[in-house]
């Protein structure tokens, strides 16, 4: 039975720096990826406690609490990105990779960020949800306001693109 | 699971949120309810004040009515004002194309007068 | 009996005030299809009054203006332009003309122009030997004006509606002399 949360004054002071503590690395998580800045996603990330403070009497339960923070982090981060007016990619057009040569885990996580940071706002943001918060299709679907079917389908287009650049630079290796 | 699963959840796995953030985010809401009550605040002991509070109703109502009736007023002045412009236009257009005419005739007449005092002249 | 009487009355009083109230004849109106420039202006009593409310003061040209339409009970003009020659027949002008029969009317002005083809006729409208109207008919080559100006007018008013708006002074003595003598 997920834990309610208080929302007194000074209890709700209390359990709100105990929160933000809890959850700080999710938002700002989801912040940094999407964004691939730090700086920007510390910023987004304050800003999403903020609004947490606001509303905190609303929320019922930690998951409760847990779903809406994923889904203000995506919404806001999804707002920042159009704000920011970058020029939007479509997954074909994602960068391929630079030297191949040995690639070592490290190098292929890096690697990965940034190719997962180059797709297209939406598939991003379902990839980092499905792959850092571990969220199903469904739960996705709910925090993005989407159908499931375009869940699915963001994800299944976003691997084959990953896969196809990741394998094109590695070659021998199988993903 | 296939390998690229697993290598974007290696990849994409929390990452620790910059030193101190837990304390940037509890000092911008204590700043920001600081400045919430004290605009609150203020309201509250204007409105609080019996004779005020009637007062700023009866000031609120009246600016309201007032603000109305000024606005309908201008907007009925503002489309009578270029309906009589465009009379006035009217008006002025017609006096001179009357005028003009009357100047055509006034030409005619004197052109027909001058060639017969001429040909008297001749005669 | 009373009643009839009063009828016959208001239906005289009709009667009488449209003749005052001349009508455009429909074959004038229509030349505004075949016109590359129409000016058409109607305005009854009311209407000049309520022009006359934004003449300027401070504008001796609409001062003017606000004096001459004071007692005025009307102004309507129609005036043509077209681009060629030929675009009105002499029988659309005779029936405008035609308005303007009756024993109120004097023809104070007829000019008929071979040279130039400028045919121009002003008619005052007399009523106890004062001006209570006045009607000028402008046939160009490629222009046709019809100005009606229904209300009472003095001599000066008239100098002045020739004489202001940009264009020189009609002589109001050589008007005056001609109404006298071609009253039709």
């Amino acid at each position: 039975m997920a834990e309610p949360i208080r929302a007194e004054h000074s209890a709700a002071d209390n359990d709100f720096e105990a929160i933000v503590r809890r959850h700080q690395a999710m938002v700002y998580s989801i912040a940094l990826r999407f964004l691939a800045e730090p700086a920007a996603a510390e910023e987004l990330a304050q800003d999403v406690f903020l609004q947490l403070h606001a509303n905190l009497k609303q929320l019922q339960s930690d998951e409760h609490l847990k779903f809406w923070l994923r889904k203000v982090t995506a919404h806001r981060c999804i707002d920042f990105q159009r704000r920011r007016r970058l020029p939007l990619l479509s997954l074909d057009d994602a960068p391929e990779l630079a030297a191949p040569g040995q690639m070592e885990d490290v190098l292929l996580s890096d690697r990965l960020r940034e190719l997962v940071a180059s797709l297209p706002e939406k598939a991003r943001m379902v990839v980092i949800l499905r792959y850092q918060e571990e969220m199903g299709p469904e739960e996705i679907a709910r925090a993005l306001a989407m159908p499931v079917a375009t869940v699915k389908s963001h994800l299944q287009r976003s691997l084959a693109v990953l896969r196809e650049k990741i394998t094109r630079v590695l070659g021998e290796v199988s993903l | 699971m296939s390998r690229l699963d697993d290598e974007l959840k290696r990849a994409l796995r929390r990452a620790e949120a910059p030193p101190g953030f837990a304390d940037h985010v509890l000092a911008r809401v204590v700043r920001e309810n600081r400045t919430r009550q004290a605009a609150i605040s203020g309201w509250r002991q204007f409105f609080t004040r019996p004779i005020l509070r009637l007062a700023t109703a009866a000031a609120l109502s009246t600016a309201l009515v007032a603000g109305g009736a000024y606005y309908r007023h201008a907007q009925m002045e503002k489309a009578q004002r270029a309906e009589g412009e465009a009379a006035k236009q009217q008006l002025m257009l017609a006096l001179r194309i009357a005028s003009t005419k009357l100047h055509l005739a006034r030409s005619k007449v004197n052109d027909v007068s001058d060639g017969n005092q001429n040909r008297h002249e001749k005669e | 009996m009373r009643r009839i009487a009063w009828f016959l009355i208001l239906l005289c009083a009709s009667v009488v005030a449209r003749t005052q109230d001349l009508k455009i004849p429909p074959n004038i109106e229509k030349l505004s299809a075949k016109a590359k420039e129409t000016v058409e202006v109607t305005m009854d009593a009311p209407m000049l009054r309520w022009a006359s409310k934004f003449l300027s003061a401070d504008d001796p040209e609409e001062q003017k203006a606000a004096k001459l339409v004071a007692n005025l009970k009307g102004i309507y003009v129609r005036s043509y332009e077209f681009d060629d020659e030929g675009a009105y027949s002499s029988e659309d002008v005779e029936t405008l003309r035609s308005q303007v029969r009756g024993p109120n009317w004097t023809r104070v002005v007829g000019v008929r122009s071979q040279r130039d083809g400028e045919n121009v006729d002003v008619f005052f409208r007399l009523e106890n030997d004062k001006m209570a109207g006045i009607i000028v008919i402008a046939a160009e080559r490629k222009e046709l004006t019809f100005v009606n100006i229904v209300g009472p007018l003095e001599v000066d008013q008239l100098a002045d509606l020739s004489g202001e708006f940009g264009i020189p002074k009609l002589n109001a003595r050589e008007v005056s002399k001609a109404s006298k003598g071609e009253r039709k």
